[in-house]
């Protein structure tokens, strides 16, 4: 069961040269949790904000939810 | 094959919004099933309903109804701030999603625009307009109503019927079955005081007014009962008018408390002279049209605006015919709220020079710009007309431009 947190975090990324993001790890609660696979990721523009979503995997089976928020440029750990 | 005009309302607009984006932020309530309403703030007496919820809806809660009222109804009701930054956003997104669909998109208000389609058939348009709809839907997660016709008019009440989430048409041959049951409040343009008038005169319906004598009609609402007569039998001769620049600068507030006498009043005009020239010298016009509306404390609702011999920005050319304005239509009513608009714009780069304006008024324009360098650089109050010292009354009022997305407009 996931549950939705919604907090800024501290996200370490790669921003491809043809635009391509990709989330590398990422400090919550003074933990570092690193990315191994990016399992699925889509943009969502609920009521014109948009989002890019990355569904992604730490330690072959859990799963974070990190969506980046482009108006205001910041990282959010969506669900865990 | 001809014209076919939709007409896109977004379904208690303020209140879908928020609830799309409370599920943005993973908020896990959903406003739209609870009984909840976005209202203003009461202390400042901004608190009326904006919009309701369908569950609201049931306990007879009313967009306008002040906020007190409406929690006598529903006693734990969901009172929730507006979010404008959201609203502008939404409607912004949305306004150019429908750009993809056609170049002819008419902003009516924040949530309601006019889409407008040549060479298409009834059933495609029909077709057209559920894609749409699912497509909002689906992509920014609201529902819209939309409503087709082949004027203005009948889009408009098309997309009135039912609601949410549907689409409606209202063709000219289909007034009769579809807009004449209706009461005759429902009908564009009828408001509080002329349902009350026809009422009076055994008019209850929309058809019953289309039925009416028009001798009797004109001769009693004149040019105003004309238009509402022929707007029963869906004949709406306006125009489209896609992608006008702006067309008319404003601001307007209701007030912390009714106001009684004329100086307080004159102030308050000052102070939303002073938002409403900056935003005009802002957008590097100049006005020949200043108008101002007063509310009094019964929700009636006054204009009146004047020609100006000149084009102007300066704050005080529009201050002194605000005041002029005001001094004529008052009718010692105390004020609940009161507005400054300017109109009739032109860009501020040539500019005649004029026999009718005084040498102090030219002095002014340069003083106005100085002040505008000196408040964009330390801050909007740091330096305030002499008049708000130490006083209660903000030095400039209004912020929220209510110009941009009017919340109730008249003409189609």
């Amino acid at each position: 069961m996931m549950k939705i947190v919604n907090e800024p975090v501290k996200v370490m990324a790669v921003f491809h040269t043809d635009g391509k993001i990709e989330p590398v790890k990422f400090r919550i609660e003074d933990k570092v949790v690193r990315i191994e696979r990016i399992m699925k990721t889509y943009e969502e523009n609920i009521v014109g904000n948009k989002r890019i979503v990355f569904v992604c995997l730490h330690n072959g089976k859990d799963i974070f939810e990190l969506k980046y928020e482009l108006d205001t440029k910041t990282w959010y750990l969506f669900k865990k | 094959m001809g014209q076919i005009i939709m007409h896109i309302d977004v379904n208690s607009a303020f209140l879908s919004w928020t609830a799309a984006y409370e599920k943005q932020m993973g908020i896990e309530r959903d406003i739209r099933t609870l009984p909840a309403v976005i209202g203003g703030n009461e202390q400042s007496r901004h608190g009326i309903v904006l919009a309701k919820s369908i569950p609201a809806k049931k306990f007879n809660i009313q967009t306008g109804m002040s906020l007190m009222e409406a929690r006598r109804l529903c006693p734990n009701l969901l009172v929730i701030p507006p979010d404008y930054d959201v609203y502008v956003r939404a409607s912004k997104a949305l306004r150019d999603h429908l750009k993809r669909y056609t170049p002819d998109v008419e902003v009516f208000s924040i949530d309601e625009c006019f889409l407008r389609f040549t060479d298409i058939s009834r059933k495609e348009a029909l077709d057209l307009a559920y894609k749409l709809k699912d497509g909002v839907k689906e992509r920014f997660g609201y529902t819209i109503n939309v409503g087709i016709s082949e004027n203005k008019l009948l889009a408009k009440q098309a997309g009135d019927l039912e609601k949410p989430d549907k689409c409606h048409t209202m063709f000219i041959e289909e007034i009769e079955e579809k807009l004449w049951p209706l009461p005759v409040e429902e009908l564009f343009m009828v408001g509080r005081r002329t349902k009350v008038k026809l009422n009076r005169w055994g008019i209850y319906t929309i058809g019953e007014l289309a039925n009416a004598d028009y001798k009797l009609i004109s001769a009693m609402l004149k040019s105003h009962g004309r238009l509402i007569y022929n707007y029963a039998w869906g004949r709406d001769a306006s125009t489209f008018k896609e992608g006008v620049p702006m067309k008319s600068v404003g601001n307007s507030s209701t007030l912390k408390f009714d106001v009684e006498d004329r100086e307080i009043a004159h102030l308050v005009l000052l102070s939303l002279t002073e938002m409403t020239a900056w935003r005009l010298r802002e957008a590097n016009m100049n006005c020949r049209v200043v108008s101002i509306s007063i509310k009094d404390k019964d929700f009636g609702f006054k204009i009146k605006q004047r020609k100006l011999m000149y084009f102007t920005d300066s704050t005080r050319d529009i201050y002194i015919n605000a005041c002029c304005l005001f001094d004529e239509l008052w009718d010692k009513r105390p004020i609940r709220a009161l507005g400054v608009h300017v109109s009739d714009l032109e860009f501020a780069k040539i500019k005649q020079i004029n026999f009718f304006q005084d040498e102090l008024s030219l002095k002014n324009e340069i003083l106005d710009k100085a002040i505008d360098k000196i408040r964009s650089k330390y801050g909007d109050t740091s330096v305030i007309r002499g008049a708000f010292a130490n006083g209660d009354l903000r030095p400039i009022l209004g912020g929220y431009p209510d110009d941009e997305y009017p919340g109730m407009r008249s003409i189609l």
